[in-house]
């Protein structure tokens, strides 16, 4: 099989997509899921990109992928910062000790 | 000059909306004088727009994308509906300066009312069918926030609710017709769809045209929709004038005339409508025979009269069915103006404590039956005139039976209305009620309402000119007023007409003698009091509807796990399907 760069950063998006949903599945730490999310958009990020470079339009993959960069580092901070508080307040961090639906 | 005044009469109503609304409630007086100009303002430029009548009369925005062209056309039928909508309309908001005197929140109650306005002469005058459908969910929408008004009623809440969820189903129809519209010819034009509507083939046609007669039917209360009609009593009863005769529900009648050329060779859809409009006019005029609420007998009279209208479409009577549009806003608006004089000045809707009010508001009785001699029929009111040319349509080349139920129809109105007007205006005082007296301003707007009910039926020979005239694909035959008082005199119809309109009055003057046959209908009117069973179907529907959601709650569990788990395996199917269409 032809190694060639496409093929090598597709097997790393399906790679980081495939971790960050597996450990969105079997976590319920709150700091585990901001990591977790973190590396799904690490992953979607590469696509863009590779995206972008697949229809020639490099410029506009690396833009997108900017603009992911800023969205996601507030994901980052907002979901950490919830953490703390949740900590505080409930003195844990699973997140099913958050969930006040009726079950 | 034309192109400003179309743009005009849609953004004047608009911009005296937001006016109003910024205006804030602390200024009542100004919030009055603002709605009253602004819609007066609109009416004025509706009627401008009269002399520009024409195809030609076009302002287009093109968009550049597959929204096509955002076109408004100044055609008859257009301008015409506009006219009724922004003067019908300003007249109500007029009234409603007494009506609504010390009430909270009016910057709401004149926002909506003119948003809902300009909406509707937007509707009417676009030719877009995607713009046409913006503007009829705005002014469902406005509908809806109109009949709740009075927010803390839970009546009047699932009132406007029950309005907004029935008229939803037409504004699926709509939708759908124009979506196959766009893409079978890549246009949402409809002027451009009626000229050459064979660019549909028929059986899509077909599906368009039933499409069409269901968004109609729920937007003009026809049968089987028009339970949301008499809940919309709850509102304020300028804001029932105004759904009633000025803008929401002559939409329906409005689309099935406006689309009328292109349908009409649809198989078997000509009786389907002309079948709605009688089983609604029967069912509605049984219905106002047994309701003791003053605004439910009107509302139950407009299900009916609107039945005529649609069964005059059907029965191929375009301008039969807008003339008698024209003669129902102007006696539908009089008649619920001046029940809503009688309610603000008695303070009750209840039919059965009222009783001879008529000496204490001889002024809200003379305009009262003035409109009740139109809705019942009697000649020279315009009512007359407008029934007897669709009741002529219906004779010719269409089915019989069908021509005899709207005959005993007729004389089911004649009876309500009077049963109506007896007891409200006649008879003796049924309990104490401290009368107040009515305000100037509703004097205003009743006035011009009772000269119109009496006169506009003049308008007949200018009105099929200009349908005629700007409408070239309905092929409306040009009808002069000498030629449509020969047409209705000179026919035995008439007279048929007549003698079942007085023996529905004979009925009702002769009740003491026939109670005995009365009480062997008591079945019949134990059924009309349940409108037939169609509130409990729509209860059915609702409960049905409740448990499903009730039983899908497990699905919420609201554990992030599931959550992802839900995520990954939609990716997965998305994936899968992606992979096998490939």
């Amino acid at each position: 099989m032809n190694l060639s760069i496409p093929v090598i950063v597709m097997a790393a998006v399906i790679g980081l997509v495939g971790i960050g949903f597996y450990c969105l599945l079997v976590t319920r730490n709150m700091i585990r899921v901001v990591v977790a999310l973190q590396i799904i958009v690490k992953g979607a990020m590469l696509a863009l990109l590779l995206a972008g470079r697949m229809r020639g339009q490099l410029a506009l993959g690396q833009s997108m992928a900017l603009t992911v960069i800023v969205a996601d580092t507030i994901v980052a901070v907002l979901g950490l910062a919830l953490a703390v508080q949740v900590k505080r307040r409930l003195g844990s961090l699973d997140l099913n000790d958050l969930s006040s639906l009726k079950r | 000059m034309a192109d400003e005044l179309i743009l005009l009469s849609i953004g004047l109503p608009w911009l005296g909306a937001l006016l109003v609304w910024l205006l804030g409630d602390r200024k009542a007086k100004f919030q009055h004088g603002i709605a009253v100009l602004f819609a007066v303002a609109s009416a004025v430029t509706a009627c401008l727009l009269l002399p520009n009548v024409g195809t030609s009369t076009v302002v287009s925005f093109p968009m550049e994308t597959t929204f096509g062209e955002f076109n408004f056309v100044a055609d008859g039928l257009g301008v015409f509906l506009a006219v009724i909508a922004t003067v019908v309309g300003s007249l109500a908001v007029i009234f409603s300066v007494d009506y609504m005197k010390g009430a909270a929140q009016l910057g709401r109650y004149y926002a909506m009312v003119l948003f809902f306005i300009g909406a509707m002469v937007g509707l009417v005058l676009t030719s877009n069918i995607l713009l046409m459908f913006v503007f009829w969910e705005i002014t469902a929408l406005c509908s809806y926030a109109l009949i709740s008004f009075y927010n803390d009623d839970p009546k009047a809440v699932s009132g406007g609710m029950k309005a907004l969820i029935i008229t939803q189903f037409g504004g699926l129809g709509l939708m759908l017709g124009a979506l196959v519209l766009f893409a079978y010819t890549g246009s949402f034009d409809i002027n451009v769809f009626l000229a050459n509507p064979s660019v549909l083939p028929s059986n899509i046609l077909g599906v368009m045209a039933f499409g069409f007669l269901i968004a109609a039917a729920a937007k003009s209360a026809q049968f089987p929709f028009q339970t949301w009609l008499p809940d919309a009593m709850e509102a304020p009863s300028p804001i029932s004038a105004l759904i009633h005769a000025a803008t929401m529900v002559n939409a329906g009648v409005y689309l099935l005339a406006r689309f009328f050329p292109a349908f009409e060779g649809v198989p078997g859809w000509r009786i389907s409508v002309m079948v709605v409009g009688m089983l609604s006019a029967l069912m509605a005029a049984v219905m106002a025979l047994v309701a003791t609420d003053l605004k439910r007998v009107l509302a139950y009279s407009t299900v009916s009269q609107l039945g005529y209208m649609v069964y005059a479409v059907g029965a191929g009577g375009v301008f039969a069915s807008q003339f008698h549009l024209m003669s129902h806003s102007i006696f539908k608006a009089l008649l619920f103006l001046a029940a809503g004089a009688v309610i603000h000045s008695v303070g009750t809707r209840d039919m059965r404590q009222m009783g001879g009010l008529g000496k204490k508001l001889p002024f809200v009785r003379i305009v009262f039956v003035i409109g009740a001699l139109a809705l019942a029929g009697i000649p020279i009111f315009n009512g007359f005139w407008s029934k007897e040319l669709i009741l002529e349509v219906g004779m010719h080349g269409n089915p019989i039976w069908l021509y005899v139920i709207m005959l005993i129809v007729a004389g089911l109105t004649a009876l309500y209305t009077f049963r109506c007007v007896w007891l409200v205006f006649y008879g003796e005082e049924r309990s104490e009620l401290h009368v107040h007296p009515v305000g100037i301003f509703s004097k205003i707007a009743l006035a011009p309402l009772a000269i119109g009910a009496v006169t506009t039926w003049l308008l007949a020979g200018p009105f099929s000119n200009l349908l005629a005239e700007s409408l070239p694909t309905h092929s409306i035959h040009e009808l002069s007023l000498m030629e449509m008082i020969r047409e209705v005199i000179g026919t035995p119809a008439t007279y048929i007409a007549l003698a079942v309109v007085t023996l529905g009055l004979m009925t009702w003057v002769v009740r003491e003698q026939i109670s005995g046959v009365v009480k062997n209908l008591r079945f019949l009117e134990t059924a009309a009091v349940q409108s037939f069973g169609f509130e409990a179907i729509n209860r059915g529907i609702v409960a049905g509807v409740q448990k499903i959601a009730e039983g899908l709650r497990g699905s919420q569990t609201g554990l992030l796990n599931w959550n992802v788990f839900g995520i990954v395996a939609g990716l997965i199917l998305v994936l899968a399907a992606l992979l096998i269409g490939a």
